[in-house]
């Protein structure tokens, strides 16, 4: 067994009749424990340090973006009639879609039995809580008088003397992000509690080990609590799993239920769905390729596992390549004029660079993955990764943009210029991400241990069995 | 054995950490330490198979099978979880129901009041949302947590538990539990350094520090409420306190207003210098007022005078204001109903076909409601005060009326009246625009034209057409009445012969 996990295997090969090992090396129980805890145990690297503190002031110009645009009103972002969703709304899309690959990694991917993702899944959970925090930063800010954003919710209001409109995709979509974000939250804090009280217990100074003992609830590792931990997190993930989906349908919903040429297509909510795992995937790729080598766990996450992540992003490219084709297709099909305007607009007409910027990024880049070679060489995946972030937003911005550009009054046609505030905002949201982000892995357990300690016993077992014809 | 072994059997030679037992304890059980899953699981079926049934085993991750080894039952949470779904599922629609479709109606989009199809995102949410929290709340309520003291955790080798070290524990509470036995049935299963679990002896008071930090936080935590809940009761002479100041103030200035923009402070600006306003070019007392200035400083100096100065001081003719010439042309009663002012006989707009159809448009819209749309005064206001019988209403004047007509009414008096108003008839100064009203004035006249014009008033090219149709028309009652005269004798003669 010792031959099958020896030190340098290329787990990326495919052997007929044995599964990849997804745990490297002489890896002992206790070497995750120590890889693991040693990231938030240690003195913070260099690097960290740095990307900290530029991610701090980033988010901090964010706050201040938020405080003038309180102050001033939405007049300081470029939205200008007819494009009254500007930039904001592009960068919450952006961040909701991004927020779907780790609910989706930690649901549908544990419901299908896919052991490979139990060392990347707390990471891209935080990534989904994260990108959610800076998703719906946006819309609350966007309504206006943001200090009236509690206007959404459904309580019994002795000034307005009425209830929201539960007709509308906008107020769905006040359910469904916030349904999200609290059940992602759970899932994520709940799948932390078991690594919690490891830190728990390794902790000697007895502040932290207050902090983390708090935080870890007493957990004690019986088995009992075991066997009702694992029914609840399959039945989180089985109820998240239909949440992922609905999300981003109901955020497409937010368009597809107008009557703007270029919004008002059935296409819409398998296509956001798609083109919200692609984000996702590449996001979660962007930030693991330097992470595992930062911290040091290529043990854990391994090239295999970023294999997978790359099929993903290649298959999830095709689907939003295909949405693309079909949306013409449908355009022409239909015969509207104003949807075959739209879709020609949007190919030839003011925004042309961002609509090839968009097709360049997400549907020419991610086929290098077609290539074995570029499936496992970490940084050309980061910089496909990066490349569809980059499409990813701008698909946001085309949809956006170019439709309100050019509604059904010709008069009022406009080009969106954005403003510094808009920049800033955009540039801030990452900011915050980060500061979150590089937050989370000095603080908390960045890699399920439980869970990978699980499929290493797993491992061991087979490993064993094997060795002795078959096991017990 | 494999390299995961051996910091577990490097840790059994170092036995330092073995409890005592002091008077008073209790203890809660025993427990042995695993180095690996098989022989944990090996171990469990026999602890099961020897009848204990409140064993646990402590596990750094779940264990697969250890619930059929240890002889745990199978958890309620799905029901809990299912429970909550449904919960949510009632909730949102019901909200949605009651709030749109009976409490707050509204139609939208065309859809029912009750749109369920509408309704399927929010009770597709709270039901996940309810059903997740009844998972996540549900597993830690059933398994008592969160629990900060535990027996468990006074042995410092419990610490890995949740590193790389499986614990098997057999509880006092089983009813065949006997320490020394159960000492050396773990000991017979492998089971190393084999401990007895005693009581938490660890202070269990709350530092004085942190107990007077936590109430002063909550007693702080209030004063915000307070000083709310105490403001909304008292009353207070000073403007509301504006957090937000939600566009309640407008900085664009009112009428009268004083500004700092200004070198003379005022908000109401005057023309800029060589322009003109829109009607300045009307600006003519006669044009304006309907009297012949020139005649009234001759026969009534006083009144032109007070007349060109009020006029001066404002252009806007109100109602309260009235005109001064029109009350005060003369001093004694008698003499006041005698009109001496000399009023414009003639239109000062030159008649055309355009200026009679806006005048024709201007009464239609202002005049015709009371005057009717013939002038004959019986518009539809005055026949729903007549049916009211409104005993304050004063009819208005018939168009037609021999003392409207051109001669005893001048133009410029008819002018006046629709610009100052008379009796109940308000002034339109406001809201008809001064050469409108000289286009209602030639329009009126046409009206008194076409219901009481004689032959002369006729163009003597379509004088003849009018004479010989007239002719023709008295002809035909000629003969008619003819007619009837023989008709009536043939009827006589017819009687007499009878």
């Amino acid at each position: 067994m010792s031959l099958a996990l020896s030190n340098g295997l290329d787990n990326t090969v495919e052997r007929p009749g044995q599964r990849a090992p997804l745990v490297l090396g002489d890896s002992t129980y206790h070497s995750i424990t120590e890889a693991v805890c040693k990231i938030a145990e240690q003195p913070p690297s260099r690097a960290w340090v740095i990307g900290f503190l530029v991610a701090v002031h980033l988010a901090t110009m964010l706050g201040l973006c938020i405080a003038y645009l309180i102050y001033t009103g939405v007049g300081v972002w470029g939205n200008r009639a007819p494009i009254f969703w500007g930039w904001p709304i592009v960068n919450f899309v952006f961040w909701v879609g991004i927020g779907h690959a780790g609910t989706l990694i930690s649901a549908i991917l544990y419901l299908f039995r896919q052991e490979w993702r139990t060392s990347i899944n707390r990471t891209a959970e935080a990534m989904t809580i994260f990108a959610v925090v800076c998703a719906g930063t946006f819309p609350g800010i966007h309504v206006g008088r943001a200090w009236l954003a509690f206007w959404l919710a459904p309580y019994p209001s002795l000034n307005l003397w009425m209830w929201p409109q539960f007709r509308s995709p906008l107020l769905w979509d006040v359910f469904a992000v916030s349904t999200y974000a609290t059940v992602s939250l759970l899932f994520w804090y709940m799948g932390m509690v078991p690594d919690l009280a490891t830190f728990r217990d390794r902790s000697k100074n007895p502040f932290r080990r207050a902090a983390y003992g708090v935080l870890a609830l007493g957990w004690s590792g019986s088995s009992r609590h075991w066997m009702r931990y694992e029914k609840a997190y399959a039945l989180l993930a089985a109820f998240a799993a239909p949440l992922v989906l609905s999300v981003h349908t109901i955020v497409s919903f937010d368009f597809a239920v107008s009557q703007v040429p270029g919004w008002h297509t059935t296409i819409f909510p398998p296509y956001f769905v798609a083109g919200a795992i692609f984000s996702g995937f590449a996001m979660v790729i962007t930030l693991m390729v330097p992470a595992r080598t930062i911290f040091n766990i290529e043990k854990l996450i391994t090239i295999r596992h970023l294999e997978n992540m790359c099929k993903i992003i290649l298959t999830t490219g095709m689907i939003v390549g295909l949405a693309y084709g079909t949306e013409f297709f449908i355009a022409w099909y239909g015969q509207v004029p104003e949807e075959k305007f739209a879709f020609i607009n949007r190919a030839f007409g003011p925004y042309w660079w961002a609509y090839w910027t968009m097709i360049s990024c997400n549907v020419i880049s991610p086929n290098i993955f077609w290539f074995k070679k570029a499936r496992t060489t970490p940084w050309i995946m980061l910089v496909v990764s990066i490349f569809v972030n980059i499409g990813m937003w701008f698909e946001r911005f085309v949809i956006t943009i170019t439709s309100l550009s050019r509604d059904y009054l010709p008069s009022a046609w406009a080009y969106f210029s954005p403003t510094w505030v808009d920049w800033c905002m955009l540039i801030g949201s990452f900011g915050l991400f980060f500061t979150l982000f590089l937050l989370f892995c000095r603080l908390m357990p960045i890699i399920n241990m439980a869970e990978t300690k699980a499929t290493l016993a797993k491992e061991l077992h087979m490993a064993h069995g094997a060795g002795h014809d078959g096991g017990h | 054995m494999n390299s995961n072994f051996q910091t577990a059997d490097a840790m059994t030679d170092s036995n330092t950490n073995v409890q005592t037992i002091r008077d008073g304890q209790t203890v809660h059980g025993v427990v042995a330490e695993f180095s690996d899953v098989d022989s944990l699981l090996a171990a469990c079926r026999k602890v099961r198979d020897a009848g204990y049934t409140k064993a646990d085993a402590f596990t750094p991750f779940p264990v697969h099978h250890i619930d059929e080894a240890l002889g745990i039952k199978p958890t309620v949470l799905p029901w809990i979880a299912l429970a909550a779904g449904l919960t949510g599922t009632t909730i949102a629609l019901v909200m949605q129901i009651w709030m749109n479709g009976i409490d707050y109606q509204y139609i939208i989009s065309g859809k029912p009041y009750i749109s369920l199809p509408a309704f399927i995102p929010v009770t597709f949410e709270l039901t996940i949302l309810l059903a997740s929290f009844g998972t996540f709340f549900g597993m830690w309520a059933l398994n008592g947590l969160p629990k900060f003291s535990n027996p468990m955790f006074t042995s410092p080798r419990f610490d890995r538990a949740t590193d790389d070290t499986f614990f098997l524990y057999l509880n006092a509470k089983d009813s065949q539990f006997e320490e020394a036995g159960a000492k050396a049935f773990l000991d017979e299963l492998g089971g190393q350094h084999v401990e007895p679990v005693l009581d938490d002896d660890s202070s269990t008071t709350i530092p004085k520090g942190l107990l007077i930090g936590l109430a002063a936080t909550i007693a702080l935590s209030f004063i915000p409420a307070l000083v709310v809940a105490r403001m909304r009761v008292t009353k207070s002479t000073s403007p509301r306190f504006h957090i937000f100041p939600d566009m309640d103030f407008s900085p664009a200035k009112d009428a009268q207003q004083t500004t700092t923009l200004f070198v003379d402070g005022r908000s109401s600006r005057p023309d800029v210098p060589g322009t003109v306003s829109r009607g300045e070019f009307d600006w003519d007392l006669d044009f304006q007022t309907g009297i012949d200035m020139e005649q009234l400083a001759v026969t009534d100096s006083r009144s032109a005078e007070r007349l060109v100065a009020w006029m001066q001081s404002d252009t806007e003719t109100s109602e309260e204001d009235g005109d001064p010439a029109a009350s005060d042309a003369s001093g004694s009663p008698e003499e006041a109903m005698v009109d001496k002012t000399p009023w414009l006989t003639e239109n000062p707009v030159e008649i055309s076909a355009s200026v009679l159809s806006k005048g024709q448009q201007q009464f239609n819209i202002y005049c015709s409601v009371c005057h009717g749309v013939n002038g004959r005064g019986n518009g539809l206001v005055n026949r729903r005060a007549q049916d009211i019988l409104a005993t304050t209403w004063t009819p208005p004047s018939n168009m037609h009326d021999a003392t409207l007509h051109e001669d005893v009414y001048p133009d410029g008096k008819l002018f006046s009246t629709i610009t100052n108003g008379i009796r109940k008839m308000p002034g339109y100064a406001g809201q008809i625009k001064t050469r409108d009203r000289w286009a209602i004035v030639a329009y009126v006249r046409a009206l008194q034209a076409s219901q009481d014009a004689s032959l002369a008033d006729v163009p003597a090219e379509q004088r003849a057409a009018i004479e010989a149709e007239q002719n023709e028309v008295e002809a035909e009652l000629e003969a008619a009445a003819a007619a009837a005269e023989a008709a009536l004798d043939e009827a006589d003669a017819d009687e007499s012969e009878n």
